[in-house]
């Protein structure tokens, strides 16, 4: 078959940054033809990003550089569809706590009291806090590092995020993990993440099954980045949810950067949210500085999951304002990229939103609330900070669940099995595929 | 009853439990109708029905992610690899995700992961290896390697009952070649114990799964010769039954460490290491191994033959510590 020139067009592939440029078109023509499918991807932003980031080689060094216009205003906060007024409030709050927490992490990082890093999601409190909002006590979570927001709203306090990352014996795991890597399958719903990315895709795609098998549809969440979603575990994951019809609903968390690689970098598409269709899946765009688009999008897929009617993407588009983790001073991001999203910042939009454009809430009663999350972090840093070292003997042990540890049973219910029949097992003697 | 196959055995087991409890699932590729590449599945789907007998695509880690999932929820998934080669691709899965979920976080994953291993059927590279060592070295799971069709029933029955994350190694070889007596009645072959599958005087060979039976066709042989064989099969490599690995030493004296997986870094040396500190005072002779060279398995019939350990071998080597 002769090569199609005009579909590939390698002289423009090499013309940009990482020796790739514009995109090929869609069609030879650039149209579409009348067999030609098309799709529809939702869209809630109120603002589309205009620029580029391309790798360049300036003299002696090779460095990122952001094209495109950043003088654009900042867009309002789009009305949510389903929130109340104290749902508003209350994701506010968590926004507020989140952000909070984290300082005070970072100063505890600075006072020598944090074993290993500290890793952030500032710039992202929004994509964390009103996506895990969407979800009902039986709902399950599955957060990555940066969605320390997420396990405030699912039940989780301040002080058991700032104990994993002193390593304190009261720590959810003991001593025995960091960070975000927790969970609790009793009360909480919340599955421990690991360092590797994408794995949990699959994992809660099959917390869902086990669910759907004891009579209920639930909705599981899960994040990847940009970065991770290049991973095959998240194909797999997200396809096999598709092809189940499991409730899976997929945060695809696009700050730009992978550590330090930026997103062009990791795909070729224009929106992650059009890997939704090579699923078969929906899939979504909201602006992930934006909470009620971000709540919304959530609540529509959480519905979907509940309904029995399968998974759904949601791409949120926002920057990681800080280094992947605290001794990361991020120096290859284009500066000018940080002053265009402090301008988009979540929660300072969000709270002019609320005290100036909706007058839900006063400068005073903001002034409270602030005051109020400001005590309760002191209160757990306090306590987080006084609380004991692990002794080095509890690493011992727990390896395995052994007899009286843990009992399994069904969490919604004893599966309702097939009455039998007279015929039990035959046996057999069909061909096998190695004899 | 008629006596059982090997395959049979794992086949009841499997459908008891699932007759037994309810939260047993069965997921992984072509299990459904197909009933599984080596039908360990046939006809499980008409009873079952879809939802507990799920044809999944042909994604690994997704097989395995979801099997932990539906575990934390209170199932009980049985996961099968239509190869057991395939595992790899699922290892970080099982590694990072599934092992170490008690320890870190409290997790129980009470899933099974099982499917055919071992060589001797000439199935190549891709079709024949034993990677059980990849998971022993891996603290949290359980692995399981019977040899027999009483140990392959029972020992499924206890692994799906097992509120650990269990590998379930089934060797091919045996599958259809393995016949005998089963009761009928309900029983478990406990995890981590060892059997002696023949008593005898003079050494021991320490073995597991398909060199089992390449050990009792060399007792036979030696027998005649006026040395008495102990053939000591672990059914579980991990966690291993130490008491037993150091009883027959005591006993015998005298041991042979036979598997058929590769050598260096297979389970003889972790053995010999145990030896080491457990009964080094009752050796009288050096701890001799037998395994498979340190290649992939070849295809093709005579140089597979060549590859793996065979009675002949066993013969030779117990000639050989015999004279100490």
């Amino acid at each position: 078959m002769a090569k199609k020139k005009k579909t590939h067009p390698k002289a423009a592939m090499r013309a940009g940054s990482n020796g790739r440029g514009q995109r090929p078109p869609a069609s030879p023509a650039g149209k579409a033809t009348p067999a030609q499918r098309t799709y529809t991807i939702l869209d809630y932003r109120l603002e589309k990003l205009s620029f580029a980031l391309r790798q360049v080689r300036a003299g002696d060094e090779v460095r990122y550089e952001v094209t495109g216009d950043l003088s654009a205003p900042v867009p309002p906060i789009r009305e949510s569809k389903y929130l109340s007024k104290q749902q508003y409030i209350e994701i506010y709050r968590w926004m507020l706590l989140n952000r909070k927490m984290e300082t005070a992490l970072e100063n505890l990082y600075k006072q020598g009291k944090v074993v290993g890093g500290v890793y952030f999601g500032l710039g992202q409190e929004a994509c964390s806090c009103a996506s895990a909002y969407a979800l009902r006590k039986e709902d399950w979570l599955g957060p990555m590092i940066r969605n320390q927001g997420s396990l405030l709203v699912r039940g989780f306090s301040a002080r058991d995020i700032m104990m994993q990352y002193m390593a304190k014996a009261g720590s959810p795991t003991k001593g025995r993990d960091a960070s975000s890597h927790f969970g609790d399958i009793e009360k909480r719903n919340v599955v421990a993440p690991i360092s590797t990315l994408g794995d949990l895709i699959p994992v809660l795609a099959g917390v869902a099954l086990g669910a759907r098998l004891q009579g209920r549809n639930i909705a599981v969440m899960t994040y990847i980045g940009d970065g991770g979603q290049s991973t095959g575990v998240t194909y797999e994951g997200l396809n096999f949810a598709a092809v189940q019809d499991l409730g899976l609903v997929l945060f695809v968390e696009n700050n730009l950067w992978g550590y330090s690689t930026p997103a062009d970098m990791q795909f070729r598409v224009k929106d992650l949210a059009e890997r939704a269709i090579a699923y078969g899946i929906p899939g979504v765009i909201v602006d992930g500085t934006d909470a009620c688009q971000v709540y919304d999008a959530a609540y529509e897929a959480c519905e979907r999951a509940r309904r029995g009617q399968g998974p759904t993407l949601i791409e949120a588009k926002m920057m990681r304002m800080k280094g992947h983790a605290i001794h990361d001073a991020a120096e290859y991001v284009p500066r000018p990229l940080f002053e265009y999203w402090k301008k988009r910042d979540c929660i300072a939009r969000f709270e002019n939103y609320l005290v100036n454009v909706k007058k839900w809430f006063s400068a005073e009663e903001n002034r409270k609330l602030i005051e109020d999350v400001d005590r309760e972090l002191e209160a757990d840093r306090d306590f987080a900070v006084a609380s004991p070292m692990p002794v080095p003997e509890s690493a011992a042990g727990g390896v395995y669940c052994e007899a009286g540890c843990h009992e399994i049973k069904p969490k919604y219910g004893m599966p309702r099995a097939r009455a039998g029949t007279a015929a039990g097992l035959k046996r057999t003697d069909a061909a096998v595929h190695l004899k | 009853m008629p006596p059982l196959t090997y395959l049979e055995a794992i086949r009841q087991g499997i459908w008891e439990e699932m007759e037994r409890d309810p939260t047993v699932f069965c997921l992984g590729e072509d299990i459904g109708i197909y009933g599984g590449a080596f039908k360990v599945t046939d006809g499980f789907i008409d009873r079952f029905g879809p939802e507990r007998v799920i044809d999944t695509p042909i994604a690994e880690s997704a097989i395995v992610g979801a099997a932990f999932g539906a575990s934390l929820t209170g199932m009980r998934p049985v996961a099968e690899f239509q190869f057991m080669d395939f595992i790899g691709c699922a290892f970080n899965q099982i590694v990072n995700m599934v092992a170490k979920a008690h320890y870190r976080w409290g997790a129980p994953a009470p899933l099974v992961i099982r499917g055919p291993s071992g060589g001797n059927v000439h199935g190549g590279p891709f079709h024949s290896q034993n990677p059980e060592m990849w998971f022993v070295h891996a603290p949290g799971l359980k692995v399981v390697c019977p040899a027999s069709a009483y140990d392959a029933k029972g020992l499924i029955k206890a692994a799906i009952r097992d509120n650990n994350p269990v590998i379930f190694f089934e060797h091919k070889y045996l599958y259809r070649r393995i016949k005998e007596e089963v009761p009928a009645e309900d029983y478990i072959v406990p995890l981590g114990k060892a059997r002696i599958a023949r008593e005898g005087r003079d050494l021991s060979i320490i073995t597991y799964a398909a060199m089992v039976h390449v050990a009792l066709e060399a007792a036979e042989i030696l027998a005649k010769e006026g040395i008495d064989l102990e053939i000591v099969d672990l059914r579980t490599v991990s966690p291993l039954d130490r008491e037993a690995i150091a009883q027959t030493v005591r006993k015998t004296n005298k041991v042979i460490l036979l598997h058929e997986d590769v050598r260096t870094g297979g389970l003889a040396g972790e053995i010999a290491a145990i030896i080491n500190e457990e009964a080094f005072d009752d050796l009288d002779g050096p701890i001799v191994r037998i395994t498979a060279q340190d290649s992939p398995v070849p295809f093709s019939p005579p140089q597979e033959e060549y590859f793996l350990p065979k009675v002949s071998d066993v013969v030779r080597e117990a000639h050989k510590l015999k004279a100490y």
